[in-house]
């Protein structure tokens, strides 16, 4: 029996000692999905102790398993995150179930506040709060080789109609037209697949800026849209573009696959970047096609939040005025492949400069003409959007892969659009 | 009774209940760990509870009304029926070999066990990357192989029989080496001296195989076979990073069916009503089997 007690003591003083470690000193855990900026972060996190004597546990995940991980967080309440990534495309959602904290008076009192680009900050702003602070912008670019087009005498293409009449003859055994993210997904189709369906006029819902959400994605214009995005995989893709995210993007486009890619700057800036990709210097970049109705590129910013359940949310303000200053932003600019910050100062830095228009001249240019054409709601500012964009992505999918016709994918995603909003 | 025998009756109930006090560790860390999540579960899949929206306090069967018409649970049961048949059917077969192939190994060569291992040590995120990759045409040194001779190997990621196909390789490759060493310890616990007996009387290999060592195995085979049965129900790795449930939602089995819901639709309690389900199936597999292996055993 006393041996028993004994274990269990020792049980109980085993799980209860780190709680106590943790409780007496400055520590704080950051929890943050895979891109150039955070892995530059996580990379930064012994500046941010020795300036602050704040120790930083920065967890930077695979984006699949960050939502299941903060979901789990939040819903348990668990305080074990004190910074979250927050990409504006869910912040909608996290506010609505009580999972973030506001903090529009911690913001007011960063001196960093007037630095940071207006139009990213304010996307954090809901029902008259900050939730959030912006760190990056990215937006959607195309890069195309310019040595297959000289070749075959073509331009770059100005409009999908022109971009399929250049696939055509492009188009080889050795060397596909196009690759496209297509695996279902909120963050995977769905970043890119609106950049077609909004450039011929389609949309989510009848008047998503006028508060009418009734779905409209099974209109003529989403399915000459979706038709031409199938025709362009199908046909002139590479083989299994069917199943592609922007991993098999980025290496098809690295390793000389493929002719053109429309992807997020952040994987364009790895395309382009001669250190990464063995046709970097053969590779150029544009503005993704245009169509009927004009040209669409995509936007996504993400943030940094302090979640509700988080114990010590004045050292969380701190480590993200910290995160977001330019001294900080300017030394992940040099450092990773990270050139669409938010904090204004950085793109005045001249070594910064120097880097971008090595890596490529046109690219500071083109993503800021991107962003200037680029609208808020690319992808739905709502509660519902990881579902409402999770069910679009798969029916999309699934007429891309001759499961379902484009017709029938189309009425089934917006049958799903109405399951999931109650209508 | 002698004086001997109560001393040892009193000695071996001193000694029981030394054990029954042993189990009440164990009792409760089942009670915390497993019977308190599955309560939680189980009054969740009787709530309206949702993520965003919350509660309105609602409690019944309406969930469970709910999944007998939903065709997406239907095409999921499907699509874990299949991967989880012709998956667990692929390790038995191949572990069971790789087994009877190791077992008259002798020597040194017996530290070779250790390679077949290996799979089963990987985590099965990385098992799901490497099979993503190598199913991958434009990044799989098997395309590029065989396209030096011209052949083109199809796209498996893009249809659905492929994706399950794809998905039910990687779940074995990784998998075999659990079956292959349950039957290799039970193949040990077989006397040589019934295959000598065969031997002597003139029966062939194969023949002993079939008619002497795979009726003793069968137990084990049927252990085996529900243990790694159950454990397919739970699929969701390698769809998660090879297939995310696509193309379109054809590989999505019911456990992964119970995540859109739960974390994508933030639909937590019919999400949690789908775990129910999946739990019901589970535990009725187990009864079953576990008579049928009492009945062969007996």
């Amino acid at each position: 029996m006393k041996r028993l007690l004994a274990t269990a003591v020792a049980a109980t003083l085993a799980f209860g000692v780190p709680a106590l470690t943790t409780a007496a000193d400055e520590e704080i855990n950051v929890v943050m999905f895979g891109m150039p900026y955070t892995n530059g972060l996580q990379k930064l996190a012994g500046d941010f102790e020795a300036e602050t004597g704040i120790k930083a546990n920065i967890d930077v995940i695979g984006q699949d398993v960050f939502e299941n991980r903060i979901t789990l967080s939040f819903t348990g309440a668990t305080g074990d995150i004190d910074v979250v990534h927050t990409p504006v495309i869910q912040v909608q959602r996290w506010v609505a179930a009580n999972w973030l904290k506001p903090i529009t008076a911690e913001v007011d009192a960063m001196a960093v506040k007037s630095d940071i680009m207006a139009g990213p900050l304010d996307a954090y702003v809901i029902n008259g709060e900050q939730w959030a602070v912006p760190y990056m912008a990215a937006t959607g670019l195309m890069t195309y080789r310019k040595d297959i087009l000289e070749e075959a005498g073509v331009d770059v293409p100005d409009t999908w109609e022109d971009m399929l009449s250049v696939a055509a003859k492009i188009h080889n055994d050795e060397t596909a037209a196009i690759a496209m993210r297509a695996v279902p997904g909120q963050g995977f189709n769905m970043f890119i697949f609106p950049m077609v369906m909004r450039a011929y006029g389609g949309k989510f819902f009848e008047d998503y800026t006028g508060g009418d959400l009734t779905p409209a994605i099974n209109s003529p214009e989403t399915l000459e849209a979706l038709n031409v995005y199938m025709k362009l995989l199908n046909e002139y893709g590479p083989q299994g573009a069917g199943n592609f995210n922007f991993a098999e993007v980025n290496a098809a486009a690295q390793n000389g696959q493929i002719a053109f890619a429309l992807e997020g700057t952040g994987v364009v800036a790895q395309i382009v970047d001669p250190a990464k990709s063995k046709f970097a210097d053969k590779t150029g970049i544009a503005l993704p096609p245009a169509g009927p109705a004009g040209r669409s590129p995509a936007i996504a910013v993400h943030g940094l939040g302090i979640p509700a359940s988080a114990k010590n949310p004045e050292l969380s303000a701190r480590f993200i005025e910290w995160a977001v200053s330019t001294e900080t932003m300017t030394k992940i600019a040099l450092s990773e492949s990270f050139s669409n910050f938010t904090t204004g100062p950085v793109a005045q830095n001249p070594e910064v400069i120097e880097k971008y228009s090595k890596v490529h001249p046109d690219f500071l240019t083109m993503q800021a003409d991107a962003l200037n054409l680029a609208i808020g709601h690319y992808r739905p500012l709502l509660p519902d959007w990881p579902a409402l964009g999770q069910a679009i992505g798969e029916n999309i999918n699934a007429a891309l892969n001759g499961l379902v016709s484009p017709e029938e994918a189309l009425e089934g995603a917006e049958q799903d659009m109405k399951d999931i909003l109650g209508m | 009774m002698s004086s001997n025998s109560k001393q040892r009756a009193g000695a071996t109930y001193e000694l029981e209940r030394g054990y029954r006090r042993m189990i009440v560790p164990a009792i409760i860390a089942v009670a915390i760990f497993a019977i308190v999540p599955l309560a939680g579960m189980l009054a969740l899949s009787f709530s309206d509870y949702h993520l965003i929206r919350g509660s309105n306090g609602e409690f019944g069967l309406r969930n469970f009304i709910k999944l007998v018409n939903d065709k997406r649970l239907v095409n999921s049961i499907y699509v874990m029926s299949v991967l989880s048949l012709f998956g667990v059917a692929a390790q038995v077969i191949i572990g069971t070999a790789v087994a009877v192939g190791l077992h008259k190994i002798v020597g040194r060569w017996r530290l070779g066990r250790v390679l077949f291992l290996v799979p089963y040590a990987v985590p099965h995120v990385a098992v799901a990357l490497i099979w993503l990759s190598l199913f991958t045409p434009t990044l799989s040194p098997i395309n590029a192989f065989f396209d030096l001779f011209g052949i083109t190997v199809p796209s498996f990621l893009t249809s659905q029989n492929g994706a399950m196909f794809a998905i039910i390789v990687a779940d074995t490759w990784t998998n075999f080496p659990f079956t292959m060493l349950i039957i290799l310890a039970a193949l040990q616990g077989i006397s040589p001296d019934l295959d000598e007996a065969a031997a002597l009387d003139g029966a062939s290999r194969v023949k002993t195989f079939i008619f002497i060592t795979l009726p003793l195995l069968l137990p084990a085979l049927l252990m085996v076979t529900l243990f790694r049965f159950i454990d397919s129900l739970k699929h969701f790795p390698m769809i998660f990073v090879m297939t995310k449930g696509g193309p379109g939602r054809s590989t999505q089995a019911t456990n992964f069916y119970a995540y859109v819901q739960t974390f994508q639709n933030s639909n937590v309690a019919y999400g949690a009503a789908i775990a129910v389900l999946l739990f019901l199936m589970a535990a009725l597999i187990s009864f079953y089997v576990a008579k049928l292996n009492q009945r062969i055993s007996s």
